[in-house]
């Protein structure tokens, strides 16, 4: 007997990635051999992992608990079965396909039909394997293509014309939610295994700061670069290189609000949303270089590693507070006398390609991203969108991401 | 009339007191803002305070003045006007909120650009630099060419300036070039040059030159690749072909030709295939680990 | 380059302050002055212009500069200036409202203190102004010329889009002066001055010949050459000058993104085969075909044929001279440049331009649309280049031979004998001949009339209408004499100088502020 098993109901291998949140999936026998008579022979469904690899659990519905094993009856005659998946918490993948769903027919060891998939989490960057950190600065440095990649754009999107679209009010965190999306799906196009990790400024993250990671500065504020790292062509403005000087000893915290601060500011989001001046804006500010002013912090790539961060601490708040309901008034400060992409029904620069006034003359980059996995927030996402990233309200709005220490549930 | 003793014992701090403390984060924005303004306060406990809470110094007109006042005052302690600069300066990213006193904020940097503290001057440089600002390029241009007016180091004059390309500062970072102070001069002034198309023929013999300083090399390389990248990939190819080539030089020559070379013309290169799987097996382990990419990407490792 | 300092430069304008038509020359942006000067020099340099050319009456001719540093302006001294500067404009308009409205959303978070004392503008501590508060203060100029954009004042006090509070006295004085003020005339909405409005028009510039041009090669997208013979003398073309590097997000950025709009509106209309669309670069040293691609492709444009974005390979100094570009440079960086689109008919040669401001996709088409038509109809052309060049001949011939009509039969046959035309003697004497002569000779003359009144130059029709006149005289009184001949004579100079005049005003090289052909401003 012979099944076939497809992850998030898609036989494309670009569909194999799930995070904590459920995803899809499908079994069904394409080779009854062995079965015939039976109607719907069991089928036991389990995961193998390859050492330190991602691992996955199961279940059968949309509710219950989740498994290491599922046991599902498979008709004989071919008709899907669906089933659920999800990143065992605490186990991401550390390479592409490094864990695989395998099928046996009942109680038998041989494998009847297997597929590989990647737990893909965002991930503290300062603690990637040496070969994830390779990877993914060389999907960074590719992006970025010496100034004439897509990374432009990213880098368009973030300037002092644009910045009232996304800072000093409410937007500011689903604004950046869908940006980094939009770039990590970027990224994945480029390499499939990558995901965006984050840069944990309240923690020492010596590692981050090295030539072969996201460089050296020297007391200029210039970043070095080991001639084998990819990022030493990186290129924005039509200049090469990046100027960043730390105000802090890099093998050591910034010393901004901690996350145990930062998730102490209150239940509500308007309180939350404080934030964004500490600890984002002292992130931003605990170096000189073009990170500590928003007209050029997109330039430097470690910007995005530090949203990152300022993102996993809404997720995480979100999590905690179950804040992940537009219409539940504390998960958003809802105000109508906000600019237009500050409020919940508004649509947000620039994926909706509105350049008219108040909003900015370009819209660079088009609509964001899609993916071939979680078809949320769609092309042109609104602002109440970027809340349910995790398909907690609904399973349709999970946004593909996940971080390492924020679980489902 | 006798004076009360004063108790010796040494008086334990009420709760209240404790509980601030120890977690002085959970104190409101106003009272932290109030800490930062009062100059009873030791330096350390108002720095501490003024970046505790950013969006406090911007809370109003009275607050935005009183940060400002603080960051202008130059018999303030340092410590603590450096605190309200970075506060300012992460308060400036909530830019709606930051409207009402950008003004007032870059007119108060302009004010205090020739502070006698280096390290407030390069951060305020920088900050104005990053605004593009025409009266600091003036002043660091002029620097550049008297060094009796100079605000900052020359390298660090250049950085500033290299934000903004329509500078006026090619023709002194050539000088520079040609007769430089200092080593990060030098090297600034080639960063800065970068922008310029026309800077090419010196950054190609910057790299060939095996006498150059390593930084220097691989920043004429990553300009190079910039400005002429069809040159910039044929002096890669001579250095990675050249087996007398410093490792450092031969890994930024493969990674370049690794991330940008054209796919076709260099998979029939069969010499340089050959040197690279050579260098594959390099004792270098930069030079290895570059070359296994270089082979990855065009096909004979996996 | 002459090496004169800024603080020379601030003398020198100084010195041209009483002459308003210098200053205005230094307002060009390939004046030789700009020259290896830095962006943020420029700047300071034609701030200063503005404001000194300010102090008298801003004359018509300085308004275009002013109104284009409102319209796209993100450099908060200039800006400040601009709207300085147009308040010494003798007289407020409707149509500057939108303008200041717009200046106020492009520069409102650059928002600095700043200056316009002073050369440079830098202001330091706590006194100066600000672009902001210098719009607001111009819109107080305004008065009730402010009404059109009433709403969206209101907006800048209250609403998601309100300015800072310490704007909205300001603001709440200039909507008192819109409301309270109705009786005031309404001057014709959103139309500038007419003396103005043409400097910004589109403008008919027939016959710009491109020969110097013809040969110069270019490198597209893919890295594909061609001549600029070879792609622009086909078809006519919708031409922008951008560069990658430009920080001004209003000016190629948005240039490029527009030219893309402009290919899908041609493709709705099925003419995307028919007219050329090219954006050259001005820094083709960087702007190398891969920048092009990526930049491009990132704002919308399609690539194709006829589609493309192009660099010189041979340098800019041809196009520069040809275009006579309004850009200028330090080093191979551009430190400032004008918007500038170009339409080429398909002679490549220079049939209009859209110049400083917002230009209007949907008008940059209809334009070409004109050119595509006229190119098309050769056959016409061709018929009426004929006409236009044998109407002084045949209006000569008529006169003639109205002068020379015999005054009978006998006469008639003495004619035809004496000019040897074989078998012409057997044609029978028509007499309805000459009132055919006469009413073509009026013809003729109508003919001149008009075409002198469209060239301003009457002499033509003074002689042409005397030469009718001597040579009615003639018959009424002489018949075929001296005086005939004199009529002929004055009909065929007035009728060949009618021809020329026309002809001369199509090759009239391209000035700016040459008025054409008006059209509305405002784009909203």
């Amino acid at each position: 007997m012979n099944v076939e098993i497809q992850i998030n109901n898609s036989p494309n291998a670009n569909a194999r990635f799930v995070t904590w949140a459920p995803a899809p999936c499908r079994i069904r026998i394409t080779n009854p051999a062995g079965a015939q008579g039976q109607g719907s022979p069991p089928i036991r469904i389990s995961a193998r992992t390859s050492t330190n690899g991602g691992a996955l659990v199961f279940r059968r519905g949309t509710t219950g608990a989740f498994a290491t094993t599922l046991s599902l009856n498979v008709p004989v005659n071919g008709n899907w079965v669906s089933f659920f998946t999800a990143g065992q918490f605490g186990r991401p993948s550390v390479s592409l396909n490094d864990v695989q769903i395998q099928a046996r027919h009942g109680n038998g060891n041989q494998v009847i039909g297997s597929t590989p998939c990647t737990v893909r989490i965002r991930k503290n960057a300062n603690n990637l394997t040496p070969a994830e950190r390779d990877r993914f600065i060389a999907a960074f440095a590719q992006l970025n293509n010496q100034g004439l990649g897509r990374f432009a754009d990213f880098r368009d999107m973030h300037t002092n014309v644009s910045s009232p679209q996304a800072h000093g009010r409410p937007g500011f965190l689903p604004w950046h939610r869908a940006y980094l999306l939009d770039l990590e799906r970027e990224l994945q196009a480029i390499d499939p295994s990558v995901a965006l990790h984050y840069w944990r400024f309240d923690r020492p993250s010596p590692n981050i700061f090295t030539r072969e990671y996201l460089g050296e500065s020297d007391n200029l504020g210039t970043v070095f670069f080991s001639g084998t790292n990819p990022l030493q062509f990186w290129v924005t403005d039509g200049v090469p290189g990046i100027t960043r000087r730390p105000f802090f000893d890099t093998s050591q915290a910034t010393g901004v609000r901690t996350e145990a601060q930062t998730l102490a500011l209150g239940t509500t989001f308007t309180n939350f949303r404080t934030m964004e001046g500490n600890p984002h804006g002292n992130a931003h500010t605990s170096f000189g270089g073009s990170i500590s002013s928003i007209g050029t912090a997109a330039r430097d790539p470690l910007f995005f590693l530090l949203h990152c961060n300022v993102d996993r601490l809404w997720a995480k708040w979100q999590q905690q507070n179950n804040r992940f309901n537009p219409a539940t008034a504390a998960s958003f400060e809802e105000v109508a006398a906000n600019p237009p992409g500050h409020r919940l029904a508004d649509t947000m620069w620039p994926w909706n390609g509105i350049t008219t006034p108040p909003r900015p003359p370009t819209a660079p980059g088009g609509t964001l991203a899609p993916s071939p996995v979680v078809a949320a927030p769609g092309l042109s996402p609104r602002v109440r969108d970027s809340l349910d990233f995790q398909g907690k309200v609904s399973a349709a709005a999970c946004m593909g991401f996940d971080y390492d220490d924020v679980p489902f549930s | 009339m006798t004076t009360k003793k004063r108790s010796t014992k040494k008086r334990q701090p009420t709760k209240k007191a404790a509980a601030a403390k120890k977690s002085p984060a959970k104190r409101s924005p106003k009272a932290a803002f109030a800490v930062a303004t009062n100059e009873k306060k030791t330096s350390a406990e108002r720095a501490k305070a003024f970046v505790e809470a950013p969006l406090a110094t911007i809370q109003s007109d009275e607050t935005a003045q009183a940060s400002l006042n603080v960051l202008r005052d130059r018999e303030q302690p340092i410590k603590v006007r450096l605190a309200a600069l970075q506060s300012l300066q992460a308060a400036s990213f909530s830019v709606i909120e930051f409207e009402p006193y950008r003004e007032d904020y870059l007119a108060t940097l302009r004010e205090i650009v020739d502070d006698k503290d280096e390290e407030l001057r390069q951060r305020v440089l920088g900050i104005l630099a990053r605004e593009k600002d025409g009266y600091v390029q003036k002043r660091l241009l002029e620097g550049l060419q008297d060094s009796s007016k100079a605000l900052v180091p020359p390298e660090k004059a250049l950085q500033l300036l290299s934000y903004d390309v329509h500078a006026e500062a090619y023709p002194v970072a050539r000088e520079i070039v040609n007769d430089p102070p200092s080593p990060e001069a030098k090297r600034e002034a080639l960063r800065l040059l970068s922008a310029d198309a026309n800077s090419a023929p010196v950054f190609e013999k910057l790299l060939r030159d095996k006498e150059e300083d390593r930084d220097v090399r691989q920043i004429s390389a990553v300009a190079l690749q910039t400005v002429k990248p069809k040159r910039f990939q044929e002096q890669a190819r001579e250095l990675v072909l050249d087996e007398k080539e410093y490792d450092d030089i031969q890994a930024t020559a493969l990674t370049g030709l690794a991330q940008f070379g054209d796919e076709k013309a260099v998979a029939k290169d069969q010499k340089l295939m050959k040197r690279a799987e050579e260098l594959g097996k390099a004792k270098s382990a930069k030079v290895k680990k570059t070359a296994k990419r270089f082979l990855t990407r065009y096909g004979t490792e996996k | 380059m002459v090496e004169l300092t800024e603080d020379s430069f601030r003398e020198h304008v100084e010195q041209l302050a009483s002459d308003p038509s210098q200053l205005l020359d230094l307002l060009r942006e390939n004046h030789p002055l700009y020259d290896q000067r830095g962006a943020a020099t420029v700047v300071r340099m034609r701030g200063w212009v503005m404001l000194t050319l300010a102090r008298t009456t801003l004359t018509d001719d300085a308004l275009p500069f002013v109104i284009e540093d409102l319209d796209t302006g993100v450099d908060a001294y200039l800006v400040a200036a601009a709207a300085a500067a147009l308040r010494s404009y003798p007289t407020p308009g409707s149509a500057f409202a939108p303008f200041v409205v717009r200046a106020i959303t492009n520069i409102r978070y650059r928002d600095e203190r700043l200056s316009l004392e002073t050369y440079g503008g830098f202001a330091i501590g706590t006194k100066g102004t600000s672009p902001v508060r210098e719009l607001l203060t111009t819109l107080r100029w305004l008065g009730p010329h402010a009404r059109v954009v009433v709403s969206e004042i209101e907006s800048l006090q209250t609403g998601p889009t309100a300015l800072s509070k310490k704007y909205h006295a300001d603001i709440e004085q200039i909507l008192k002066t819109i409301r309270a003020e109705t009786g005031v005339e309404a001057d014709d909405c959103c139309r500038l001055p007419d003396s103005v409005r043409d400097l910004f028009s589109w403008m008919r510039i027939p016959g710009t010949n491109s020969s110097s041009i013809t040969s110069t090669i270019f490198e597209d997208q893919d890295g594909h050459t061609i001549t600029f013979g070879d792609y622009f003398h086909r078809r006519p073309s919708i031409v922008v000058f951008f560069y990658t590097r430009c920080d001004n997000p209003l000016k190629c950025s948005l240039t490029i993104t527009k030219l893309a709009r402009i290919q899908k509106l041609l493709d709705s209309e099925g003419l995307s085969d028919q007219i050329n669309t090219a954006g050259i670069t001005y820094d083709p040293g960087f702007d190398l075909p891969e920048r092009l691609q990526n930049y491009g492709r990132h704002r919308g444009i399609h690539f194709a044929p006829q589609h493309r974005l192009l660099r010189s390979q041979d340098g800019l100094d041809k196009l520069r001279k040809h275009f006579q570009l309004g850009v200028n440079f330090i080093e191979s960086l551009v430190n400032r440049h004008r918007i500038e689109l170009y339409l080429l008919d398909a002679k490549g040669q220079t049939a209009g331009y859209f110049g400083r401001i917002q230009w209007n996709e949907q008008d940059v088409v209809d334009r070409v649309k004109e050119i595509l038509k006229e190119n098309e109809t050769p056959a016409n052309n061709s018929a009426s280049s004929r006409f236009r060049v044998a109407s002084p001949f045949l209006g000569t011939a008529v006169a003639l031979g109205l002068a020379l009509f015999p005054k009978c039969p006998f006469c008639w046959a003495a004619y035809l004998s004496l000019f040897g035309i074989a078998g012409l003697e057997s044609i029978p004497y028509s007499p309805w001949l000459q009132p055919v002569l006469a009413i073509m000779l009026l013809l003729n003359l109508t003919s001149v009339w008009f075409r002198s009144r469209a060239t301003s130059r009457m002499i033509p029709f003074y002689l042409v209408t005397a030469g009718a006149l001597t040579i009615i005289a003639a018959k009424a009184f002489a018949g075929p004499t001296a005086a005939g001949f004199i009529g002929v004579f004055l009909t065929l100079a007035g009728s060949v100088w009618s021809t020329l005049s026309t002809s001369s005003l199509n090759r009239r090289p391209m000035k700016e502020g040459m008025k054409k052909v008006p059209i509305d401003l405002i784009q909203e």
